[in-house]
């Protein structure tokens, strides 16, 4: 009849987690920190390459994230605030670049805007697109599809009644967008800023593929790793890539201290206005076509004999790619990816519901813990990896890859389940204990069917980015664990852009069939509780 | 009216740390039968004081006696006491008879008639044609009365309420108190109710503890409180705040008959 004074099980997982995401995200981070001696720091800081290379990097990733930023909120204004038709549609459409690695949006501006690109061809182009706007325009095709992201979720569901009252009160519209719109837009803004400068920042992809002669620090730290083995080196650029990634960490750790309650007491509704839909038309269009385009490419370089000199429709290419393997490391990314999926609902889960329901003082610590991952970037964590589990059983193996994939990717999804589980009434639990249920059952019967739809966002984003990432994986892989996306670099390098198509052409597919598929579920999952209200009334 | 204590509570004290005192070394006697409000301002404890009872929040110190039983270290389960919270906490996932038959499917001893006991409970709280409905699809009131269906389906000794009605609009609020009236005549379960609202306790209760920073002030029934006073806090916050009320009530009946003329 007596009730133990403390929960064993809650404060024993919280230890468990707290072990885990110390061991795989702090301490190899802290080891990589330790081993850095400032003659390291000296003779990267004081090399030639690297003052070209922090203003490259400074120069690309500033006049990415201003027209990144401007081109998703506009985009996210068109789908939320405009009459066009066909916003669900273009909603997926204008985020497709989010489903492929950075290093095909690389490949993409070469196939397009290269020496012998499409539209290169097509328009009879001279310049050259190798170097700075190359990659301005790859980040901001593999960037921008985040932050539209953001903005569209915060628009839609922004309460309608500020504005009803402003229009009541006679204020100008202009005025309500200045009043009403920007401060509401003020977090999400920042957040984007953030989100997008530390995900350019640290990324090698797209530089390194269209960059040419300029270069930046995320593939400067690529080419002193991979090239050269020289990891201390790497690491010393490791840490000056880590500034932004923290503040963003820092950003994130402040608003995020409490789940979302989002409270729409009425929902925006949509006036009629041509001008305002023509532009709108015309900017989505402009993108989807331009996404079109790139796709097109893709297909039209994977498949023929040779762009553009020879137009003949072949599957020499596939053959190529299944000639090398191409099929074998598909599947072992599957693989990586299925098995990231699977643990990381499971982690995501018991660490969110340990930190948003527990009602522990240790929950704050641990949420902190949770999202450290946000401040080291995947090149980071992956060449951290390296210095500490190099001569280890754990090293070379397709669990050090897994392992670092979900680390990687763990913050974003954690906070999908924290924000979830925040969002449910807070009294669940207590009730469950005045009716004798227990805390299991209470997770099995109550909470888990209420979150399902989470489940399955969280399966997706994991799946997707396992998928496609270049970061982590990079300094890890040996020949039988090597994810597919890393074939890309390699057919890159072999001038091979015809298999790189290929390989981008197959991830893509991949991810949109696993798209469709959780689509399909998540409709079915929302019809059973739909005829189950319709059953009762 | 009221002759047995069942449930006693002696030198009850919180403190959540070293600067938060959310009680201090109360105590108080709950009769068998009756309804007792707890009333006060935010933060003066009268939460704590449920929680403490239900068994969600471990008291600093003091102990809780039901039927002369020591049940300060009883698991919640075990206290044979219900609560309805502000928000009802209903199950969203399953319908009105999942929700009340839920707690019955475990308990061995009341498993075998467990869909016939909630279809019961279900009729005597007049919720029959919502059976299959879930939480989302009632009105605020239909949900108050499956939450209590869903406590009151254990057959509990005591049913706490933390300020359940605070968020429903006026008409509700008036239509649930005779409910919960008709409920506690019907059944003759003790019920413990927290609330801020002056009106509220006074309409419901046998008797009232009226609370200010972690004390009790006052407790006694309505008529002695507004006769008898015990000091000026007991004047202001509840007798100065009652004739407010009372006083727009009558303003609004005197408006409404001028109209009527």
């Amino acid at each position: 009849m007596k009730k133990s004074k403390k929960e064993t099980s809650l404060i024993l997982s919280q230890v468990i987690i707290a072990v885990i995401l110390f061991v795989f995200i702090l301490m190899p981070f802290i080891r990589m920190v330790i081993g850095i001696k400032k003659e390291d720091i000296d003779a990267i800081v004081h090399s030639p390459m690297f003052g070209t290379a922090v203003t490259n990097s400074l120069k690309t990733c500033i006049t990415t994230t201003i027209i990144s930023v401007l081109l998703a909120m506009a985009l996210a204004f068109a789908v939320q605030r405009t009459g066009i038709k066909g916003k669900a549609f273009l909603t997926v459409f204008v985020t497709l670049p989010m489903l492929i690695p950075s290093i095909s949006v690389g490949t993409s501006m070469i196939v397009l805007f290269g020496t012998n690109g499409v539209i290169t061809n097509l328009l009879h182009l001279n310049n050259t697109i190798y170097g700075f706007w190359g990659i301005v325009i790859g980040a901001v095709l593999y960037s921008y599809p985040v932050a539209f992201i953001m903005f569209n979720d915060v628009l839609k569901y922004e309460d309608a009644s500020p504005y009803e009252a402003a229009q009541v009160l006679g204020i100008p519209k202009f005025r309500r967008f200045l009043a009403i719109t920007l401060p509401y837009l003020k977090k999400p803004l920042i957040g984007a800023v953030f989100s997008v400068f530390s995900m350019t920042v640290t990324d090698y992809g797209v530089p390194l593929m269209i960059g040419g002669k300029t270069t930046t620090l995320a593939v400067m730290m690529y080419q002193e790793v991979i090239g050269q083995l020289k990891f201390k080196e790497g690491s010393v650029i490791g840490l000056f890539l880590l500034i932004p990634a923290f503040v963003a960490f820092i950003y994130n750790a402040i608003t995020s201290s409490q789940p979302k309650l989002a409270f729409v007491s009425k929902e925006y509704e949509v006036k009629k206005n041509r001008i305002r839909d023509g532009v709108s038309y015309l900017l989505v269009i402009a993108v989807s076509l331009f996404i079109l385009i790139l796709l097109a490419a893709f297909v039209m370089y994977g498949f023929v004999v040779r762009y553009p000199r020879d137009m003949t429709p072949t599957l020499d290419n596939v053959r190529f790619f299944v000639k090398i393997k191409g099929l074998m490391h598909l599947k072992t990314s599957m693989i990586i990816s299925l098995i990231v999926a699977v643990i990381g609902i499971a982690v995501t889960f018991v660490t969110a519901y340990l930190t948003a329901r527990s009602g522990y003082k240790s929950a704050q610590f641990l949420h902190l813990m949770s999202m450290t991952s946000l401040a080291i970037p995947g090149i980071v964590l992956g060449l951290a990896y390296v210095l500490v589990f190099k001569g280890t059983f754990f090293y070379g193996t397709l669990a050090i890859i897994i392992v670092v994939d979900l680390m990687h990717f763990f913050a974003s999804p954690y906070l999908m389940m924290y924000n979830s589980l925040g969002k449910m009434n807070q009294n669940l639990e207590a009730v469950g204990f005045t009716l004798g249920i227990s805390r299991l059952r209470m997770i099995k019967d109550v909470i888990i069917p209420q979150i399902r739809s989470t489940f399955l966002e969280v399966f997706s984003y994991f799946f997707v980015n396992s998928m496609m990432t270049i970061s982590a994986v990079s300094f890890l892989f040996t020949y039988k664990t090597k994810p597919i996306s890393l074939m890309i670099g390699q057919f890159e390098a072999q001038m091979n852009l015809e298999c790189a198509a290929i390989v981008s052409l197959v991830i893509l597919v991949v991810n949109l069939l696993m798209k469709f598929v959780i689509y399909l579920i998540k409709k079915q999952v929302n019809r059973k509780s739909i005829s189950a209200v319709n059953y009762g009334s | 009216m009221f002759d047995k204590d069942l449930l006693v509570v002696n030198n009850l004290t919180k403190r959540f740390d070293e600067r938060s005192l959310a009680l201090d070394n109360i105590s108080f006697t709950v009769k068998e039968g009756e309804f007792l409000s707890v009333l006060g301002p935010s933060g003066c404890g009268k939460t704590t004081i449920m929680r403490i009872l239900i068994g969600l929040t471990e008291p600093t110190s003091g102990k809780i006696y039901m039927d002369g039983v020591d049940i300060t270290d009883f698991d919640s389960s075990n206290r044979n006491m219900g609560i309805v919270f502000q928000n009802y906490a209903l199950f969203e996932n399953m319908t009105v008879l999942e929700n009340v038959e839920y707690a019955l499917k475990i308990r061995k001893d009341r498993r075998a008639s467990a869909r016939v006991d909630a279809l019961e409970m279900i009729k005597r709280m007049e919720l029959t044609e919502h059976a299959q409905k879930r939480p989302g699809e009632l009105s605020g009131g239909q949900q108050q009365r499956v939450a209590i269906a869903r406590t009151l389906v254990l057959n509990p000794k005591i049913i706490l309420f933390d300020e359940p009605m605070s968020a429903l609009d006026v008409a509700t609020r008036l239509q649930l108190r005779k409910e919960l009236k008709k409920i506690q005549k019907e059944y003759g379960t003790t019920m413990i109710y927290v609330t801020h609202d002056q009106e509220e306790a006074f309409s419901l209760s046998d008797r009232i503890m009226v609370m200010s920073e972690a004390h009790i002030v006052q407790m006694d029934t309505p008529h002695n409180i507004i006769l008898h006073p015990e000091n000026q806090y007991i004047k202001d916050f509840v007798i100065e705040n009652l004739k407010i009320k009372i006083d727009s009530l009558a303003v609004y009946i005197e408006d409404l008959n001028h109209e009527e003329e």
